[in-house]
């Protein structure tokens, strides 16, 4: 078994559900994120075109944060998630720095590292992952990659347009997009103005953890 | 650029690794160099051989205890760091360095009783183990950085051989320093060949930090924009301000120390070093933490 994860950017409304579940299902704190959902606006009006982006852990086959972990905190389950040991970490940030998906943060309660583990407590007992069952358009599809009847599978068989973040790093991401583009996955590819986003005006944490 | 911009995100995290960890390659340069040129000088001039013989070992266990200690502090949870020792994870440089430093601790520990009870044959025991050692302790940084994917400009091999100038360069200040401080103890040639050592590696350091200005952009976007960061951007007064206290000033002032013999400015121009070796590690380590990574 080799979960993996794919959003249908197409299908993304940018509502937050996903985000909100998570938040709730797995009690993150404050000022930190498992998934976000990301608004990019490019052009100008009218030809504006608005990306919604949900962004979560990739749970890489070849992951960076797994490989530089000191003390083994991050480790891969059976299943192919990426999971977290939080009474092993020793809160090094050494995942944070490795992370080319920007997907890890230190908990300010518990010290330890975190992130997405695709909810492997809920999978454990059959259950789907909280943000795929909050989607209201079925946006996020999840499930095993090994099982060419999985849904997941024929989703990535039938479409041409299937991308990954970075594939130049060679992380071999299990996340997978479907109908973005580079404007929406390369964080290089749009300007971060200052004073210019909606709600917040914050753009950099000047903290990690509670540190 | 595509016209694009975010309007809604959350607020990210941007500098992870700030002034502890420049601290500790800082430090661990003066440690791991200090030994290297120690042990070098004790064998090149046994005549002179009880500076050394005091200085290698005082000057390792204290920048290394400098090293250990901003480490540990800079730990999120530092009561458990023993579990890079219960838990070893050998993949991570993070542990790799953690098992050599703390055999370089170790190596510093007999050299500092060789000093001690004056059992010259003791030291010559650990010359290798302490060489090697000490060269794994100097570049395993280099390792770290290398696994930290997300950090273009870190992940080059010269990152390596940059951070064994960095320890010859700051092992050389802190001899000329401490001979200035104690009156100029040492024999003039040896001053010299300090000042040799420090006159080159400083150039060469220099050259390869310019190189990365100029050939590092062409390797990728990030490393394009890093390379901004550090030429225009937030982190460009510690940059230039590190490149030339580290390098220009002490090519200099070391360049007059030994033709004119006056090594005053040996000592001026070492002190310069030590404290522009630190501005430019700083801004080195944040320039690629100022980049959005998502």
């Amino acid at each position: 078994m080799r979960l993996g994860f794919l959003v249908d950017l197409s299908r993304c409304m940018g509502c937050m559900a996903c985000a909100v579940a998570c938040k709730a299902e797995n009690n993150v704190p404050l000022h930190s994120w498992r998934l976000r959902v990301k608004y990019i606006d490019q052009g100008e009006f009218p030809n504006t075109k608005r990306h919604f982006v949900p962004l979560r852990c990739n749970h890489c086959d070849n992951a960076p944060c797994e490989r530089i972990c000191p003390v083994s905190a991050l480790h891969y389950l059976p299943n192919g998630i990426v999971n977290v040991d939080h009474e092993r970490c020793i809160g090094c940030a050494s995942c944070m720095m490795a992370c080319p998906y920007n997907a890890i943060y230190l908990d300010p309660l518990t010290n330890s590292a975190d992130k997405c583990t695709y909810c492997a407590h809920r999978i454990e007992v059959g259950m789907m992952p909280a943000c795929v069952v909050a989607c209201p358009t079925h946006a996020n599809i999840f499930g095993d990659l090994d099982d060419p009847e999985s849904e997941i599978s024929i989703y990535l068989q039938q479409h041409r347009d299937v991308m990954v973040r970075k594939p130049e790093l060679n992380t071999h991401p299990k996340h997978f997009y479907v109908r973005g583009s580079t404007v929406a996955l390369d964080p290089l590819a749009s300007e971060r103005p200052e004073g210019y986003t909606l709600f917040t005006e914050v753009k950099f944490l000047d903290h990690i953890g509670g540190h | 650029m595509t016209g694009a911009e975010v309007t809604f995100d959350v607020p990210i995290p941007k500098i992870i690794w700030g002034w502890l960890v420049s601290t500790n390659m800082w430090a661990k340069s003066i440690a791991t160099g200090s030994f290297l040129l120690g042990l070098y000088f004790i064998k090149k001039y046994p005549e002179q051989d009880s500076f050394f013989r005091k200085w290698m070992p005082l000057l390792g266990l204290v920048f290394i205890g400098i090293t250990l200690l901003v480490t540990i502090l800079d730990l999120h949870h530092m009561f458990r760091f023993w579990h890079i020792f219960r838990y070893p994870h050998f993949t991570s440089a993070v542990t790799l360095g953690a098992w050599v430093v703390s055999g370089f601790v170790i190596v510093l520990l007999i050299a500092f009783w060789s000093w001690v009870s004056g059992n010259k044959k003791l030291l010559d025991k650990i010359v290798v183990p302490g060489v090697v050692l000490a060269l794994f302790a100097t570049i395993y940084t280099a390792g770290i950085m290398g696994e930290a994917t997300a950090r273009e400009v870190w992940v080059f091999p010269s990152e390596m051989i940059s951070m064994l100038l960095a320890a010859t360069l700051a092992g050389s200040a802190a001899y000329l320093i401490i001979d200035a401080i104690y009156g100029g103890v040492l024999k003039e040639k040896i001053k010299r060949e300090l000042g040799y050592i420090l006159f080159g590696s400083a150039g060469l350091l220099a050259a390869m930090f310019i190189g990365e200005l100029i050939f590092a952009k062409m390797h990728s976007e990030f490393a394009h924009k890093v390379v901004e960061v550090l030429a225009f951007g937030e982190v460009a007064p510690f940059f230039w301000t590190g490149l030339f206290l580290a390098f220009i000033v002490p090519m200099v002032l070391v360049g007059i120390a030994t033709e004119k013999r006056k090594y005053e400015y040996a000592f001026l121009g070492a002190a310069s070093a030590i404290v522009g070796l630190w501005l430019i590690k700083h801004a080195w380590l944040i320039a690629p933490q100022c980049l959005p990574l998502s």
